[in-house]
């Protein structure tokens, strides 16, 4: 089977001479969320900004669906099927929330373009908030319109940055929920976590990033129970090369 | 008192369809752009040449006056040419030279840039056109009394003047439906608040760019032409424009299209009324004034949310 | 090919390039070292040219002064007001976002060439000021000797301006400079401070700038507001930006070229163009130089010396 998104052996960073991602490789299958993990600064949001074509690429490769989309500018990713929403300012707070997901749809070719009503239904609480500056929105309805504008271009995969940031734990309970109906409904997901424990009860497979490779890999079950995962995280990670 | 307040007006009107370009470009570009007065004056002395065009091509040879105005009909398309001209100018020098420094990724060398581009195209003006002022048409126009003479002082106001308010009212009132209404519109309201997040929303991050060029250059160019009409058409048109055009931008926070208009009524009124105070060579020191006030009292501006 | 007048012209030149590299020290220090973006040195070296005159001209009926004061107390009265004028506007500008700073100090510039122009009672308006006093002029007469003379007093006051602006950059205070313009968090944690600094080089940068106005005044004896147009800011934004900002060799050899292509462009043009086509023709080579200077930042943005970057990192876009 054709991955739904793939990296391999990535490279890049945010000046030259000075990487970040040093080989990061991970993939999505269709169906699946697959949650990347990883210490503070292992470069985790700059894999996923580089898939989405804002950090430059040195080297590597990024398909989706099996198509080479390395280097494309960010704006055709989008058309491509790509759906991204960064970790910070994830929503346009100038714009309304119907603003927001209007400009999200008139972005993409008609057959992408999914209704309004699609995602006010998938987040209700949104529904009640249409006229509302984005900037005024609650943290979790934030996540929530940022899921939703990119979910309304209809992506094939979607990646996200830590939706759960900042979040109280039911409120990440309530995204986490609605992340698990986007992949029933058959939209895969790359999600960044910090929420290690959360994340990982959600996820199919997990992938471990530090110093900007990949260094654990598995089922989500068994990445939980893999006693290299602490070690990773604390900085032990080279007992568990 | 009422005749200063009518004076203040046209001159804002000017000054705020500028500003409402400046405040465009300077929120998406994310730049100031000492250009845009420049842009001004190519408008106006292309709207020269273009009369002469279409009073050519038409046979015309004079204009007659169109209705209570000075000007004929052939001053509308010879506008509208000089304002598609003006776009063309802004576009090349953007690709010419913008483009390549936001490359580098340093905004303040931008400012460096757009002040050298204004010189250039302020002496290119002066290299073709000559320093001499010229005009639309020499008609004379009889000012009509709105208000008689013991109410207030009176109000006496050109039916071009009128106009010139009129026009600019109508382009913000336009300008506001395209940002509000449309998918262009909300694309520069997206990438002045966030332009890496636009892209990766879809947006066509240069295309927003191009789009934001010709929409500020057209405006100015427009006003560059009425600035023309209720004056005359002079090599540093736009450069005495450029301060008061920085200050209503300013004064209105930037980004903001209804700040940049309040702005520049206020920059008008303030000059207006500054000339019975101060006499009538100071009056481009108002402006600075009114930007030294809002930069130590609220540097935001009115409507401004960004510091 | 006649000696005298040819060294005389040389002289002329140098008077010239050093003048304009005082000025340029200065926008160095402001935007090489600080990264404050000054579009109003034309201003600035107005305000240090009419102090000085008014401050050592002779007694005029219709006009405030000349105070008929030595040559040297006009020059440190010309850094005095131009620090004041400069104090003013970065109180209001400096502590906002660096293009505010660019918009007040274009700003001042507008005023004070208003001013320049019709306080007839201060500046003398659209004629200016005459007879400003050229030191050593009655013991050496107007030719080649004073005209070396006064390129001798012209170059030690660029020699004392480099030693004392290479001084301060090494010292703790230019370390501080330098740690603010770099690194943005450093500037953050300074807070207030960080401010003071920014305002302290941009003041100190000002006064060079009015002391180079005060040089010219006094080489060239008369002064008017058309000899402080924003095409003066251009220039010497343009000898810095070509020699490359951050190093003061590079302000004073971009001084020197810049200057030169100027003088042989406008020889040109004045030798190639008939009498009535001059003002056009002079137009036309602000185009140029201004093409040139867009062309450098474009290709070369560091300068012909420049081994930093034109432009301070802490400018940088988002
Ligand atoms: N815009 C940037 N410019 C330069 N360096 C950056 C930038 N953003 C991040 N970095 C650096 O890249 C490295 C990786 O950062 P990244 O944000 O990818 O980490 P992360 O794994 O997402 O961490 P966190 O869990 O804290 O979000 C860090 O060393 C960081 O300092
Ligand atoms: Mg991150």
């Amino acid at each position: 089977m054709t991955p739904a998104l793939e990296f391999s052996g990535i490279e890049g960073g945010y000046e030259p001479g000075l990487p970040i991602l040093r080989g990061a490789g991970a993939r999505v299958m269709p169906g699946e969320i697959v949650t990347l993990l990883g210490p503070n600064g292992a470069g985790k949001s700059t894999l996923v900004k580089a898939a989405a074509g804002l950090v430059p690429v040195w080297a590597g490769r990024v398909t989706l669906g099996g198509r080479d989309i390395t280097g494309m500018p960010a704006h055709r990713m989008v058309h491509e099927g790509l759906g991204f929403v960064p970790q910070t300012e994830n929503v346009f707070a100038n714009l309304s929330v119907l603003d927001n997901l209007k400009l999200a749809a008139a972005l993409v070719a008609k057959r992408r373009r999914r209704e309004l009503a699609e995602m006010f239904a998938l987040f209700p609480d949104l529904d009640r908030q249409r006229g509302l500056a984005a900037g005024r929105l609650s943290g979790g309805q934030r996540q929530m319109l940022a899921v939703a504008r990119a979910l309304v271009a209809s992506p094939s995969v979607l990646m996200l940055d830590e939706p759960s940031a900042g979040l109280s734990p039911k409120l990440v309970g309530v995204v986490f929920d609605r992340l698990r109906a986007v992949r029933d409904a058959g939209v895969p997901i790359l999600l960044v976590e910090q929420n290690v424990k959360a994340a990982l009860a959600l996820a199919d497979r997990a992938v471990v990033l530090v110093e900007g490779r990949e260094r654990l890999e598995g089922a989500a079950r068994e990445v939980a129970a893999d006693p290299r995962l602490k070690a990773l995280y604390f900085g032990a990670h080279e007992e568990a090369a | 008192m009422l005749q200063l307040v009518a004076d203040g007006l046209v001159v804002g009107s000017v000054i705020a369809l500028g500003a409402v370009g400046l405040t465009l470009t300077y929120s998406i570009l994310r730049f100031a752009n000492f250009g845009q007065g420049e842009f001004m004056t190519w408008g106006a002395y292309l709207a020269v040449s273009a009369l002469a065009l279409v009073l050519a091509v038409t046979g015309a040879g004079v204009m007659e006056p169109l209705g209570p105005f000075s000007f004929g009909w052939q001053l509308i398309p010879a506008m509208a040419l000089a304002a598609v001209l003006t776009a063309a100018i802004a576009l090349a020098v953007d690709w010419a030279l913008f483009r390549r420094l936001r490359r580098q990724g340093n905004a303040i060398t931008l400012v460096i840039a757009s002040f050298g581009a204004a010189l250039a195209l302020r002496n290119l003006v002066q290299f073709l056109y000559g320093t001499l002022p010229e005009y639309y048409t020499r008609e004379i126009q009889i000012a009509i009394r709105l208000v008689p003479r013991d109410v207030l002082g009176g109000l006496r106001i050109t039916p071009d003047q009128m106009l010139v308010i009129g026009l600019s009212l109508l382009l913000v009132v336009a300008l506001h439906v395209m940002l509000a209404r449309t998918t262009l519109g909300r694309a520069m309201r997206a990438t002045a608040m966030n332009p890496a997040l636009a892209r990766v929303a879809g947006v066509d991050v240069d295309g927003v760019v191009r789009a934001t060029w010709v929409i500020g250059a057209m405006l100015a160019a427009v006003a560059g032409v009425m600035a023309g009409v209720v004056g005359q058409v002079r090599p540093m048109l736009g450069f005495d424009l450029l301060l008061p055009l920085f200050a209503a931008a300013i004064l209105g926070g930037i980004g903001s299209v209804w700040g940049a208009v309040l702005g520049g009524y206020i920059v008008g009124l303030a000059e207006s009324f500054s000339v019975p105070l101060f006499g009538a060579e100071y009056r481009a020191a108002t402006a600075f004034l009114v930007l030294i006030g809002i930069l130590l009292l609220r540097p935001t501006g009115i409507f401004g949310e960004r510091a | 090919m006649e000696l005298i007048p040819a060294l005389s012209y040389l002289a002329f030149f140098l008077v010239f390039a050093g003048i304009f590299a005082v000025m340029a020290l200065g926008l160095n220090l402001q935007w090489g070292f600080t990264g404050l973006f000054n579009v109003g040195v034309a201003g600035f070296v107005a305000v240090g040219a009419y102090a000085s005159a008014l401050l050592t001209g002779p007694p005029e009926p219709d006009r405030l002064g000349g105070f008929g004061l030595p040559v040297l107390v006009g020059w440190i009265g010309a850094m005095v007001a131009s620090g004041i004028a400069a104090f003013i506007v970065g109180v209001a500008a400096l502590r906002l976002r660096e293009d505010y700073l660019a918009i007040t100090t274009f700003g001042i510039a507008v005023v004070i060439q208003l001013v320049a122009l019709n306080a007839q009672a201060i500046t003398g308006g659209p004629f200016g000021i005459q007879s400003i006093p050229k030191p050593f002029a009655d013991a050496l007469g107007a030719g080649l000797a004073w005209n070396l003379t006064y390129l001798g007093l012209v170059v030690l006051v660029l020699g004392v301006a480099w030693w004392a602006l290479d001084r301060l950059v090494a010292s703790p205070w230019g370390r501080v400079l330098r740690a603010i313009r770099e690194d943005e968090l450093a500037a953050a944690s300074l807070g207030k401070r960080a401010a003071a600094f920014r305002l302290q080089s941009f003041v100190l940068g000002c006064m060079l700038m009015g002391l180079g106005g005060a040089l010219y005044a006094h080489f060239v004896g008369y002064i008017a507001p058309e000899d402080f147009l924003p095409v003066l800011t251009f220039q010497v934004w343009a000898m810095l930006i070509v020699g490359g900002s951050g190093r003061n060799a590079g302000a004073v050899l971009g001084a020197v070229l810049v200057w030169a292509i100027w003088s042989v462009s406008g020889g040109l043009i004045r030798g190639l163009l008939p009498a009535a086509e001059q003002a056009r023709g002079a137009a036309l080579q602000v185009v140029l130089i201004g093409v040139l200077i867009a062309a450098i930042l474009v290709l070369r943005p560091r300068g012909v010396l420049g081994e930093r970057a034109t432009v301070s990192r802490h400018a940088a876009g988002d």
